[in-house]
């Protein structure tokens, strides 16, 4: 029986949220589940292309430990689910207007493009939906 | 005689050996096996309910010397 897909609004740019998010989507893809991340608002400053931990990654005291005890990266999980498993990631097509941000701007061969949020919600109506 | 990959994943925090395993069962042969040494106190229900899910074999699984030891044999 196929599993039921999930899907993951994250919105928040909290590094442990965009942590969270990924180890939810890592692990669901790799287990089998259809996975569908869609980032919006503050989580879309966390995907910028080339910034460093200390650039991309800010939130509270477990933030700090999540670098001290150097957990595995929110973007190389992200990067591992689409590699072992089902897993697509969608940028915030109107998060992406209001930022003047443009695909080319984000981690590279991460998304799987711009999408609205009508159409984000009218699939993850086939699912479960997770909002962070 | 199936030939066993020993991944070292001591001090890796999850999901970072299950990730590991995943990408080792990768490059062996169905009837080959990958024993996963972990610290990570998840990784002894976390590893053999993945094994479930997605339908490998769970060969065996010890606590010693300060670490998990799990070993998978992959079955497809």
């Amino acid at each position: 029986m196929a599993s039921n897909p999930l899907y993951i609004m994250l919105c928040s740019g909290e590094h442990e949220k965009v942590q969270m998010a990924a180890m939810m989507a890592s692990v669901g893809a790799v287990s089998e589940r259809p996975v569908e991340v869609f980032v919006s608002m503050n989580a879309i400053l966390a995907f910028a292309k080339d910034a460093t931990a200390e650039i991309r990654y800010h939130g509270g005291p477990f933030s700090k430990l999540i670098k001290e005890k150097h957990a595995p990266d929110a973007m190389t999980l992200f990067r591992q689910g689409r590699e072992f498993g089902d897993l697509k990631l969608w940028a915030c097509s109107m998060a992406l207007d209001v930022a003047g941000l443009e695909m080319d701007r984000l981690v590279e061969e991460l998304f799987d493009g711009p999408l609205g949020l009508t159409k984000f919600l009218s699939d993850a109506e086939a699912g479960q939906l997770v909002t962070l | 005689m199936a030939e066993r990959q020993v991944i070292d994943a001591r001090g890796a925090f999850c999901p970072g050996p299950l990730m590991e395993l995943i990408g080792a069962l990768r490059h062996i042969a169905i009837g080959d096996e990958v024993e996963v040494w972990s610290t990570d106190k998840g990784s002894a229900a976390d590893i053999p309910a993945w094994i479930e899910k997605v339908h490998h074999e769970l060969v065996s699984i010890n606590e010693a010397n300060g670490h998990w030891s799990i070993v998978i044999r992959k079955a497809k």
